[in-house]
């Protein structure tokens, strides 16, 4: 039997925490939604999680504060940005500190894939 | 043949006459004694015998009668002078020559005589003697010395003053030869004269030391001229010696004055002209070594001392010492503003705290004459001194030459001080101009005469050395103002001052602004004449015009700035509803082409698109309320509704910023009156700031209050309230200003468009620091029918909001 790969998703809109997991469980991964970067540090999927789909601007700890965090604690799962601010600029840097893509929303399905078969490639 | 010989007698020149040898007149009655009686007056008879003696001034008669009778006793010719009175009882002087007549055996048996008439000789001969007699009287009193030599210039004569000054008798000095004690610089020009007019015979002047019999030099003026005869022979040559050592001093100092002023004229230091005083003093008095002290501005110490002929560390040993009786003669004389006289330092007293005498000794002095130096007003400049290496005491002299000095050195110092103040004050005023690009001029009226400060030379790029006229200034006048400045000059021909502003068109082809003003005065001579300055605003001009266009682009930045912010916000709020459609759309996709098709799941995601999209709408929906009106217009305006828009537009940017927003809005609030969209954006901006403060806040909640409420007067407030890093109260007013920034990013731009556009609605924003941390920033607008004053600048806003495209507007 093939264990799916876990893609956890941290975003504080709750529309995406709903949206996201239900289409990547039907893609066929495993998929655990958080609110917050704080929770999802806070949970014991961060040694499971193959693939981190990350908001960017977050309340409290931001999404590349959590890249940061991950880097310093040595745990450098793969990971995919998305975010609602159409600032292009943000890109090149966030892919320069490791980040697998940076999607912006909307962002189509086929372009969801791509990034995360990227990124499970790379981890 | 009697007869002819009578007349040869008669026409010899004398009377003619014979006598018995016994020494009687011997008488014959013929023409001979024709001539002697006319002259006598007397008759042959009277004359007869011893007669003639009666003819004889009685004075000479016995001297003559005593010389006859030796004459016959010798029996010799002779001669002998006698005055004879003539028929009118007048003496003349004769010379009578007798002669005797002897016969064979020797035996005088006549006496035949003539007597010549000499008066008139013997009297130009006495005038002659009288003549010499008084020249002599004249050479010896004459105040001057004066030698009288030969033709070939050998000394043979010399006045009682010439013998004197030289201290020697008239054998000893024509032994010494020509040109004796004459000084060893002097003597060979005196010799070389005295050569050259031996040669030419002509006179000849010249100055020379000679040495008096005490051995000082003193200065002569020699003139040296012939005497001639009435053939033009040279008889002999006078030589007249002048003294003029008095003189040759005056003019010594007068030149050296004049040598002093041109220094100080020419700007030399004030220590190179104290050298130069001092040079003269000592060049005048010989032998001594002169001082020059100055007083210091506080009148406390000497300072800036000179003394060139002595060595430095006397000098060294004076500067800096306290103006006071005890420090040395100097500071004594400056102190009590009289001389100071020591005529033996070895046995002086004084000065004692100083050293002052010990120190002296020490470089060989025995005297100090100081005397101090006062300003025409009055004030000590400072103090001069003559030093002796023997002890001495002033002379009258001396104290005259040392009033001389001493007037000297204070004009030299006075003038020297007053040149230096005034270049100061001249290199001031040039730095002045050409800082403040100011120039100034004058303008005879009469003569057309225009002087120009270097600065208008520079303002106008030409040469200093060319004469200003109206024609040249025409020149350089852009073609468009030429009128302007003829209208100018005759409101200046007028009389009446003058203010205009006009360009020159360079020839670069560059423009400068000029801003002339002009006063009109009247010169010593009762002459209108304009006193005026050229000011060149060119730079003020471009930087008006700058700043007009700074202004312009300002007003384009804070609108980008406004609706860029304003545009992030909208676009992840639209942003977000559509990712959750194609999520969800995607995922219900998915779910029906399963096997089996998930259809609960289907549509539950159908559901949520539809929810997605609804709430997109609603996004839409807002933007169309914010930017639909057409124009700006006043209408009624709920504060409370249009606030939450603004916080429903911005949640997402503050929550993104960790802000926590507590909205406190007033239920009862009455509608405002103004342009709705206008104060969402001062909301809007004053939200941004408020969560902008409170970036670096992390030892407390990033709360954020945004409150509505009435206010007095028919009116009602918003305020937002932050726990940021707060205001300065006295920073409050600046931080409406254009470009003041307390962030590290930004440019300072919205609270100042706020400002503007809360004041179009006759309302007030203002802020205030909280009592705790952060500040408050507030507006207060009427809910009356006052209606809005459009901001110039916020139609831009609409402009941009309905073309959705930038384009700049020249802010007016």
């Amino acid at each position: 039997m093939v264990i799916p790969s876990l893609v956890s998703v941290v975003d504080d809109d709750e529309s995406v925490r709903e949206s996201l997991p239900d289409l990547l469980r039907e893609c066929g991964f495993a998929v655990q939604a958080f609110s917050s970067a704080e929770e999802f540090l806070a949970s014991d999927y961060v040694d499971q999680t193959q693939c981190l789909i990350l908001d960017i601007a977050m309340p409290g700890m931001s999404g590349p504060d959590l890249q940061r965090e991950l880097t310093l604690r040595r745990q450098p799962i793969p990971i995919v940005f998305i975010t609602a601010h159409g600032d292009v600029t943000v890109r090149p840097h966030l892919i320069k500190l490791g980040a697998v893509e940076c999607l912006f929303k909307p962002f189509s399905e086929a372009a969801l894939l791509e990034a995360l078969s990227t990124a499970l490639r790379a981890s | 043949m009697e007869s002819e010989l009578t007349r040869v007698i008669d026409a010899l020149p004398g009377l003619v006459w014979t006598a018995l040898p016994d020494g009687y007149l011997d008488f014959r009655i013929d023409f001979f004694t024709r001539r002697w009686c006319e002259y006598t007056g007397l008759a042959v008879d009277e004359a007869y015998g011893t007669g003639w003696q009666t003819a004889i001034h009685p004075d000479d008669l016995p001297e003559l009668l005593e010389c006859w009778r030796f004459l016959s006793a010798a029996g010799e010719p002779g001669e002998m002078e006698a005055r004879l009175r003539r028929f009118d009882g007048d003496y003349r002087r004769f010379l009578i020559r007798m002669c005797p007549l002897a016969d064979a055996s020797g035996q005088i048996v006549k006496w035949c005589g003539m007597n010549m008439d000499i008066e008139d000789r013997r009297r130009s001969e006495d005038a002659l003697r009288e003549t010499e007699r008084r020249f002599r009287l004249i050479v010896d009193g004459l105040p001057t010395l004066v030698a009288l030599s030969t033709a070939d210039l050998v000394l043979d004569h010399a006045n009682h003053h010439y013998l004197e000054y030289f201290g020697a008798p008239l054998d000893e000095l024509k032994a010494r030869g020509a040109a004796h004690s004459c000084h060893p610089d002097d003597s060979p020009g005196v010799l070389a004269a005295r050569k050259e007019a031996l040669k030419t015979g002509q006179p000849y002047e010249i100055d020379a030391r000679r040495r008096r019999a005490d051995g000082v030099y003193r200065w002569f003026h020699l003139c040296h001229f012939p005497l001639r005869d009435a053939q033009g022979r040279i008889v002999l040559w006078c030589l007249l010696q002048t003294d003029i050592d008095e003189r040759r001093r005056a003019e010594a100092l007068l030149a050296g004055e004049k040598r002093l002023l041109e220094m100080v004229a020419d700007g030399y230091s004030m220590p190179g002209i104290l050298e130069t005083l001092c040079q003269l003093v000592e060049s005048t008095a010989t032998g001594c070594y002169c001082s020059v002290m100055l007083v210091d501005t506080s009148g406390t110490r000497l300072e800036d001392g000179v003394a060139p002929s002595l060595p430095a560390s006397f000098i060294d040993a004076v500067n800096g010492r306290p103006v006071s009786v005890d420090s040395g003669p100097c500071a004594m004389a400056a102190y009590l503003n009289r001389q100071v006289i020591t005529a033996d330092i070895a046995s002086e007293t004084r000065w004692a705290a100083g050293s002052w005498c010990p120190m002296a000794l020490a470089h060989g002095l025995r005297s100090c004459w100081s005397t101090p130096i006062s300003s025409a007003a009055g004030k000590v400049l400072g103090a001069f001194a003559i030093y002796y290496a023997e002890p001495r005491t002033p002379t009258a002299k001396d104290q005259a030459l040392i009033n001389q000095f001493t007037h000297i050195a204070s004009i030299a110092i006075e003038r020297t001080k007053g040149q230096a103040a005034l270049r100061r004050s001249e290199a001031f005023l040039v730095e002045a101009q050409r800082i403040s690009s100011t120039g100034s001029f004058s303008w005879r009226m009469a003569t057309d005469e225009i002087t120009w400060s270097e600065q208008v030379y520079r303002i106008f790029e030409l040469d200093p050395d060319l004469p200003v006229t109206l024609e040249l200034i025409g020149s350089r006048h852009h073609p468009e103002d030429v009128l302007s400045m003829r209208e100018m000059v005759e409101r200046a021909r007028a009389g009446k001052d003058f203010e205009y502003e006009h360009r020159l068109l360079m020839p670069d082809g560059s423009i400068k602004y000029l801003h002339t003003v002009a006063h009109v005065t009247r010169d010593r001579d009762g002459q209108l004449e304009y006193i005026g300055a050229v000011h060149d605003v060119t730079q003020r001009r471009l930087s008006e015009e700058a700043l007009g266009r700074v202004q312009s682009e300002l007003a384009h930045m804070a609108r980008v700035t406004s609706l860029g912010a304003l545009t992030a916000s909208i676009a992840h709020e639209v942003n977000q509803p559509l990712s959750g459609i194609i999520t969800n759309a995607s995922t219900c996709l998915r779910m029906l082409a399963a096997d089996p098709p998930n259809v609960d799941g289907a549509r539950e995601t159908a559901r949520r698109t539809i929810r997605d999209g609804n709430r997109a709408s609603d996004v839409i929906t807002r933007l169309r309320a914010l930017f639909s009106k057409k124009n700006t217009t006043s209408e009624s305006v709920d504060l409370n509704e249009a606030t939450r828009e603004v916080i429903a537009l911005s949640r997402k940017e503050l929550q993104r910023s960790g802000v926590i927003l507590r909205p406190e809005l007033a239920d009862d609030l009455p509608a405002a009156t103004g342009d709705r969209v206008q104060l969402q954006q001062v909301i809007l901006n004053l939200l941004l700031n408020a969560s902008d403060a409170m970036s670096d806040v992390n030892d407390r909640p990033r709360q954020l209050v945004i409150r509505t409420e009435r206010d007095e007067g028919d009116r009602v407030r918003l305020t937002v309230q932050d726990a940021g890093v707060g205001v300065e109260p006295q920073g409050v007013d600046k931080l409406f200003e254009a470009f003041y920034t307390t962030k590290s990013s930004g440019m300072g731009i919205g609270l100042s468009v706020s400002r503007s556009i809360i004041e179009s609605h006759h309302g007030r924003l203002w802020a205030t620091p909280n009592e705790g941390p952060g500040a408050a920033f507030s507006f207060s607008i009427p809910c009356g029918p006052e209606g809005v004053t459009v901001a110039h600048s916020l139609d831009a806003i609409r402009a941009f909001a309905e073309s959705n495209a930038l384009h700049v507007t020249r802010n007016r």
